[in-house]
């Protein structure tokens, strides 16, 4: 039950002080193994929307790191058409057990913020926003205007 | 639970047994059947609908329990039903300004929670989704209508509870296509009023309880409430009121039979129909073996029998999912199920967790399991295998989605009644379905003519098709591999090693005996394989790398006390001594490189130790074992079981069948290559790669997936032995720590990196660094996954409650160390070595270490110094760089053996890849040889066998690079690689 007591201690800490950027914490109901949260991006041309996103945690955590997964569609040089996000703070050599979930967060909502083209998930993303920054800024915004959730209120 | 299914009085010494193969809810349906025919209330005769003909059979068990005297007339008594639950729509009161974003929860009994999706924006929601649930007749449904939010909780936009006994009462036992209108009430938080928030429409199908039953037990709990429709066959279809805000009506969308409520008609059509289920099933033998729990039953889709008739095919349909899982290849032969039961195959097998329909999730008890929320097992290979997003391609005909007990998404395939993660694919060509006399489902590829227990997918294929695509260079390989020392003949044995103290070294292992010679020498017989040595099996090999005893002086002999410790006579001054008089361990004598004579000299006098061991113990005449090369596995495993152990050190005769050819060696050596290519397939899930990237073979902790799997591993035991015995190489090798098992070497954390290295990573970290102030919560208990479930372990008593600090994470670490390296392989391993130690006593690997124990066991390939060069890669050095090119020199200037050492050294395995050097792997894909400017140059090189890199210092000349290098290789065990 490692997992698990650390899970639910991470889990209360995320829930009780509340991340401006990421909200909606929750666990599966019936697997603490499973979270979802929604990120809310601060720049453009993220900002309009907000990200679904779900933590898969492997039974053996914090020995091994957990996996990301975007559930709502996001146009990003770093995430690929299936959700996939590659983040060095959560990959085999990096991996730390006293890494705690919030700084996974922490290092994802600055990706989204400012994408990474030199390690591009999706090359043909990274060369536009490096080669027309304007269209790759428009072409995000109206994906994100078509896929993304709302922003919460406040 | 079994209890649940109120088993008939004639099946009762089989209840509450494990549950057994899936066959046995035949047998119970069967033996319901004739022990209380007049129990059965209804019956599918129009066959139109499965699920009923289901509910109608387990509802017959539960009488068969009433009339045999059972005596409990609770609702547990009465088992578990399927029924079908359709939320349709919903129209919900507008509040607010904003939509809302509905969805149902619906709760059977508080539990088993079912959602449909989300419908966004809307008071007028549509889902159609069907669920289908266990109940039992007084079981709750909670309806509850959500709206979900991204930010808050979600909100209650109404809720209702029905109780299931009240429509059952209406309808008389029967919800076919019944259509509730159920009102919606929100509960006000400030003053508890409730007010009504909108109307849920919802389907309840495929369910038909006989009423009479359920009557006579509500009548024990006085609780019997007669309603007028109860009796009155015309309710249905007339939309009639059953409580307030809960309104009902049939739709008439089914077939006359399914709407005909007359109770009669349908008891004797039931009777008929199950009757001839049961005459299909055969007489109830198995009776005895009835250890059917009842949910297993329900997890049955509604949708199997659609359309079919009662008779024939209802046989295989009501059969439940098997609980077996898979042997490798049997030979399916298509045999009444009677007859595998009453020749009792069926008590005889374990009863392995795996297989598909577990009707008890792993660490969940069993009576906590209820509604159809089993664990599914995967067929994957790789259990850690994330639930894909859903798409919304539909599922092949008879496939299900379901949801386990974390959450995750599984597949069910009601066709072959297994489980898998992955989504189905369909069949690739050449591939059919089979199902063996048990009723298993096995795939067939008419492409290799193999069969397998597992349902190929994308990747299964591809390592499939990369193991077999390796197959032409098997016997290639094979006949290029060699062990230097192999055909020379031992040099004269003088290896006499001391005789300690018999109590300082403890009882001798188990099934071995000291012995006298007559000249008072003593020896060792071990009577498990029926081997003699002279060496003591508690010493042997440990001062193996002191010297090789040269001849005596002249004038001296050796002799033995009635102890049996060795003494020297010098004839020549007449006296005896314990010290040996040749010159002393030569430890500071130097060979060619620099290094003892003692560690150059040492593999070749190690084998040549094992050699005259394996001589001396063998055995006259020859066996002959005769194979089809189509069916090497089963033909060699058949015959190796089938001889006792000892046997298998006869000189071997192998026959491939129709082939001619004597076997002087060469057919024996293409057996072994063949055999082991076979056996250690990862296809069979006996054995896996190490990781992802690497081919060095390890145990599989999932191996049980195959119920004989330690037969299997206790068959392979024998042959490793017997390549050992017998001087034969095998295709492919294992990792170092197994090889460290089988020296029962003690496993470090070092030994974890070659296999996890995440895992050896977290361990170190949490070595290295205060671990007081991080918030680990680590405690002594740990989790991990095998197919899917999650096995818990105490690494010490209550170390549930035992959290780990810097004072006891030394501890800690040690545990979970030996934790890591058996996890969930432990019998496999025991198993194989038992196997193993029949044939050739372990005792006698102890000459050797792990990387001798590989050479000796796959052999050295030529190194193609070219290629390896060619495929080299360099960190602070070039390749012009001064020791570097000092590095291929020696290379070039040394022989094959330290090539290969050399090799091992650096990548773990002394194995080229088939493709050569540019497809050396590390353990995160690619990963060509590297050699590293690391250091000083009084430092000794070290290697990361991971990351196939060797850390060099920058020695000061050639020859202390060959002196450094050439220690390092030789002399593993003190320094390690690192």
């Amino acid at each position: 039950m490692t997992a698990p007591r650390r899970l639910r201690k991470e889990l209360c800490d995320l829930q009780d002080n509340t991340l401006k950027s990421f909200r909606d914490i929750k666990a599966d109901d019936e697997n603490l193994l499973r979270w979802t949260g929604l990120i809310v991006p601060d720049n453009p041309p993220y900002n309009k929307g907000a990200f679904r996103i779900e933590i898969n945690f492997p039974a053996e955590y914090p020995f091994k790191p957990p996996k990301i997964n975007f559930k709502t569609r996001i146009y990003h040089p770093n995430i690929d058409e299936k959700g996939q996000v590659c983040l060095p703070i959560i990959s085999t050599e990096n991996w730390k057990p006293a890494t705690r979930t919030e700084q996974v967060v922490q290092a994802l909502i600055a990706l989204i913020n400012d994408p990474e083209p030199e390690h591009p998930l999706r090359a043909e993303l990274a060369e536009e926003f490096l080669k027309d920054r304007k269209k790759f800024v428009k072409n995000a915004e109206d994906y994100t205007k078509k896929h993304s959730e709302k922003r919460p209120a406040d | 639970m079994a209890d649940g299914n109120g088993l008939p009085a004639g099946a009762a010494s089989g209840a509450g047994g494990i549950i057994e193969g899936g066959q046995t809810l035949n047998c119970g349906v069967a033996t319901a059947t004739v022990g209380n025919p007049a129990g059965v209330s209804v019956g599918a005769a129009s066959g139109s609908n499965s699920s009923a003909s289901n509910s109608s059979l387990s509802s017959s068990s539960g009488g068969g329990n009433g009339s045999g005297g059972g005596g409990g007339g609770s609702a547990a008594n009465q088992g578990y039903h399927q029924l079908s639950v359709t939320i349709e729509e919903a129209s919900l009161r507008n509040n607010g300004f904003l939509k809302p974003n509905p969805y149902v929860e619906l709760l059977i009994d508080s539990k088993s929670k079912r959602k449909t999706d989300q419908v966004k924006n809307s008071y007028l929601p549509k889902w159609n989704e069907e669920f289908t649930v266990l109940i039992t007749p007084h079981s709750t449904l909670h309806f509850k209508v959500l709206d979900h939010s991204s930010f808050r909780k979600d909100a209650m936009l109404g809720e209702r509870i029905i109780n299931l006994a009240h429509i059952l009462q209406h309808y008389n036992g029967r919800c076919e296509f019944l259509e509730l209108t159920i009102d919606l009430f929100v509960t006000s938080k400030s003053d508890n009023r409730q007010t009504k928030s909108g109307e849920l429409v919802a389907i309840l199908n495929g369910l038909k309880l006989d009423m009479s039953k359920l009557q006579v037990q509500q009548n024990g709990n006085a609780v019997q409430a007669v309603n007028p429709a109860l009796t009155d066959p015309a309710a249905a279809g007339r939309s009639c009121m059953i409580y307030g805000g809960v309104r009902a009506r049939m739709r008439l969308r089914s077939s006359n039979s399914n709407s005909n409520p007359e109770t009669l008609a349908n008891r004797s059509l039931g009777a008929n129909g199950v009757d001839t289920r049961a005459a299909i099933l055969g007489p109830p033998v198995w009776e005895q073996q009835q250890q059917q729990p009842p949910p297993q039953q329900q997890q049955q889709p509604l949708r199997m029998v659609n359309g079919s008739g009662v008779g024939a095919a209802a046989v295989p349909q009501t059969a439940p999912y098997p609980q077996q899982p898979p042997a490798p290849v049997v030979a399916p032969q298509p045999r009444p199920m009677t007859q595998v039961y009453a020749n009792g195959v069926m008590p005889e097998n374990p009863p392995p967790p795996a297989g598909v329909y577990m009707p008890a999730g792993p660490g969940v008890p069993m009576d906590q399991q209820q509604a159809g929320i089993g664990l599914p097992v995967s067929q994957s290979t790789d259990p850690q295998l994330q639930p894909q997003p859903a798409d919304d391609e539909p599922l092949p005909a008879g496939w299900e989605i379901r949801l386990d007990q974390y959450g995750r998404r599984y597949y069910v395939d009601h066709n072959t009644r297994s489980t898998y993660w992955e989504k189905p694919t369909p069949l690739p060509p050449g591939w059919e379905i089979r199902k063996d006399g048990r009723g298993r489902v096995y795939y067939v590829d008419h492409n290799t003519r193999k069969t397998t227990w597992q349902r190929p997918n994308s990747e299964r294929l591809m390592h499939f098709q990369h193991w077999q695509g390796q197959r032409a260079h098997v016997v290639s390989q094979g006949n290029q591999r060699y062990l230097y020392s192999q055909q020379q003949q031992p040099t004269a044995v003088t290896a006499q090693v001391t005789q300690d103290d018999e109590d300082a070294l403890g009882v001798l292992p188990d099934g071995w005996e000291k012995k006298v010679q007559s000249d008072n020498r003593v020896y060792f017989v071990n009577h498990k394989n029926r081997t003699t040595q002279w060496e003591d099996p508690r010493t042997q090999g440990q001062e193996v790398s002191l010297i090789n005893e040269g001849p005596l002086p002249p004038g001296w002999e050796i002799r033995y006390t009635a102890a049996g410790e060795r003494f020297f006579v010098d004839h020549n001054t007449r006296r005896t001594t314990f010290e040996d008089p040749r010159p002393g361990a030569p430890k500071g004598a130097k060979g060619v490189y620099g290094v003892p004579r003692a560690y150059e000299r040492s593999f070749r006098w190690k084998l040549s130790q094992f050699r005259y061991l394996c001589q001396s113990n063998a055995l006259p005449s020859h066996i002959k074992i005769t194979v089809t090369r189509q069916t090497l596995f089963e033909d060699s495993y058949h015959q190796i079981m089938r001889l006792p152990a000892y046997e298998l050190r006869r000189r071997l005769y192998i026959i491939f069948r129709g082939e001619e050819g004597l076997d002087y060696g060469g057919v024996s050596r293409e057996w072994f290559f063949l055999l082991s290519h076979e056996v250690l397939n990862p296809m069979y899930c006996l054995f896996e790669y190490a990781n992802k990237n690497n081919y060095s073979l390890q145990i599989n902790p999932a191996s049980y997936v195959n119920p004989d799997h330690l037969q299997y591993f206790k068959f392979i035991g024998r042959f490793i032995a017997m390549a050992l015995y017998h001087g034969r190489f095998i295709y492919s090798g294992f990792t170092m720590p197994f090889y460290k098992r089988m020296l029962n070497k003690k496993l470090t954390i070092k030994d974890i990196e070659t296999i996890d290295p995440e895992f050896y990573n977290s361990l170190i970290w949490v070595k290295d660094n205060n671990i007081d102030e991080c918030g680990l919560e680590l405690w002594f208990s740990v989790d991990f996954e095998v197919l899917g479930q999650i096995i818990h372990h105490e690494l010490k008593e209550n170390g549930e409650k035992e959290r780990v600090n810097e004072e006891n994470k030394e501890e800690y670490i040690t545990l979970m160390t030996e934790w890591r390296m058996t996890r969930g392989i432990e019998q496999q391993t025991k198993t194989f070595l038992e196997g193993f130690n029949e044939v050739v006593p372990l005792e006698w690997l102890k000459y050797f270490d792990e990387r001798e124990l590989e050479l000796i066991l796959c052999g050295m390939q030529d190194v193609d110094v070219e290629d390896w060069q060619r495929n080299t890669i360099y960190r602070h050095y070039n390749r012009n760089s001064k020791q570097v090119v000092w590095f291929w020199q020696f290379v070039r200037e040394t022989d094959n053996e330290k090539r290969a050492r050399l090799l091992q050294f650096v990548t773990g395995t002394c194995r080229v890849p088939v493709g050569g050097f540019a497809e050396l792997m590390g353990s995160n894909g690619p990963q060509r040889f590297c050699i590293e400017k690391v250091g000083k140059e009084t430092w000794l090189p070290r290697s990361h066998t991971c990351f196939n890199r060797l850390d060099l210092p920058p020695y000061k000349s050639y020859d202390q690079l060959v002196e450094k290098l050439t220690f390092a290789i030789e002399e593993t065990e003190g320094f390690c690689q690192e």
